[in-house]
C-alpha cells in the first residue's frame, strides 16, 4: 500500500522504475561480488555489463516519474520536505554513480582486470545503500 | 515503510533472478549457464523475506488504515500474491533442472548442448516465471491505484 489519493501514472512509473533499478544494481553487485572471490571468469564481467545496460531505461523511467509527480503535486523547490530532498539527491547523485558504473563495467568487460571488477562491486554496493536510504526516506516521509 | 521495503526486496530479487536467468539462457557454454543459474539462488533469500514482509506488513496496514474487510482490491492482491509465489516456485523448478544438467555437462566436456538449450528455453517453464512477474506487476498496480477506496 503505497499512497492514497496520489496521481497513478507518475507514481506507478516512479516506483516501478526504482524497483527494477534496484533489481538491476543488485544483479551487478551479485556478479561483481562473486568475481571478487573468483577472478578470471569471463562470463561475470560480460553479464555485469549487460545488467548495467538494463538499468539505464529503469533509471530514466524512475527519474521521469519523479519529475512528473513533483510537478503534479505542486512542489516549488521552496520549503520542500526532507524526504523529497533525499529522494532527488539520490536520484540525481545516482546518475553520476550509474555513469561511473557503466564506465567501470565497460572497462572490466574489455580488460577483464580484477581492479575494474572491484570498482564495479564497490560502486554497486554504495548505490544499493543509497537506493535503500531513498526508499526508506520517501516511504517513511522523513521530515514531513 | 516496512511494507515498501519488503516490496523492494521482493521485486528487486525477482528482477535480479530474471536477469540472471535470461543471461543463462543466452550463454553458450554450460559452465556459464550453470554459474549464472547458481547465482539466481543468491537472490532467493531477499525474495523470501520480501514475500513474507509484504504479506505481514500488508495485513497490518489493512487493519491500521481501517480498509474494509470487503475491499476487493486487497483480496485480489492476496490472490495475486499466492499466484506469484506458486508460479515463481514452479518456474524455479524448471531452472533447477536446467542448472543440474548444465553442471553435469560442465563437469564432462563443457560443450554446447541442444538438450540444455531446449531445457533453458522451455516455453512452459519460462511462461511460469513470466506469469509470476506479471502477477507482481498487477499487485503493484493495485497497491498504487487502490480501486474503490
Amino acid at each position: 500500500m503505497i499512497a492514497a489519493g496520489r496521481p497513478f501514472w507518475p507514481l506507478f512509473l516512479h516506483v516501478l522504475g526504482a524497483m527494477t533499478l534496484f533489481g538491476g544494481i543488485l544483479t551487478v553487485a551479485i556478479l561483481s561480488g562473486v568475481a571478487w572471490r573468483r577472478p578470471g571468469v569471463p562470463v561475470l564481467p560480460r553479464a555485469a555489463f549487460v545488467a548495467l545496460l538494463v538499468t539505464l531505461p529503469d533509471y530514466i523511467v524512475m527519474r521521469l516519474g519523479a519529475g512528473w509527480i513533483y510537478s503534479k503535486e505542486g512542489y516549488s523547490g521552496h520549503h520542500d520536505p526532507t524526504w523529497l530532498g533525499i529522494g532527488f539527491g539520490v536520484a540525481d547523485g545516482g546518475l553520476v554513480i550509474l555513469l561511473l558504473l557503466l564506465g567501470a563495467g565497460f572497462w572490466w568487460r574489455r580488460s577483464g582486470r580484477a581492479v575494474a571488477g572491484h570498482i564495479v562491486a564497490g560502486l554497486s554496493g554504495v548505490y544499493l545503500l543509497l537506493l535503500a536510504v531513498a526508499w526508506l526516506a520517501m516511504s517513511g516521509k522523513w521530515g514531513a | 515503510m516496512f511494507h515498501i521495503t519488503a516490496a523492494f526486496l521482493l521485486v528487486g530479487g525477482a528482477v535480479a533472478a530474471g536477469i540472471l536467468n535470461t543471461l543463462a539462457i543466452t550463454s553458450v557454454r554450460p559452465s556459464d549457464s550453470a554459474l549464472l543459474l547458481r547465482l539466481v539462488r543468491t537472490a532467493l533469500p531477499l525474495m523470501y523475506i520480501g514475500a513474507l514482509g509484504t504479506l505481514v506488513f500488508g495485513l497490518v496496514l489493512w487493519h491500521d488504515r481501517s480498509y474494509s474487510l470487503g475491499a476487493a482490491w486487497l483480496w485480489l492482491s492476496l490472490v495475486l500474491w499466492v499466484l506469484a509465489n506458486a508460479l515463481g516456485g514452479i518456474g524455479g523448478r524448471y531452472q533447477g533442472r536446467a542448472r543440474k544438467l548444465a553442471e553435469q555437462l560442465a563437469a564432462k566436456d563443457d560443450a554446447p548442448s541442444d538438450e540444455l538449450r531446449a531445457l533453458l528455453r522451455d516455453r512452459r517453464g519460462n511462461a511460469y516465471s513470466y506469469a509470476a512477474g506479471l502477477a507482481l506487476l498487477a499487485i503493484l498496480v493495485l497497491m498504487i491505484w487502490k480501486p474503490g477506496s
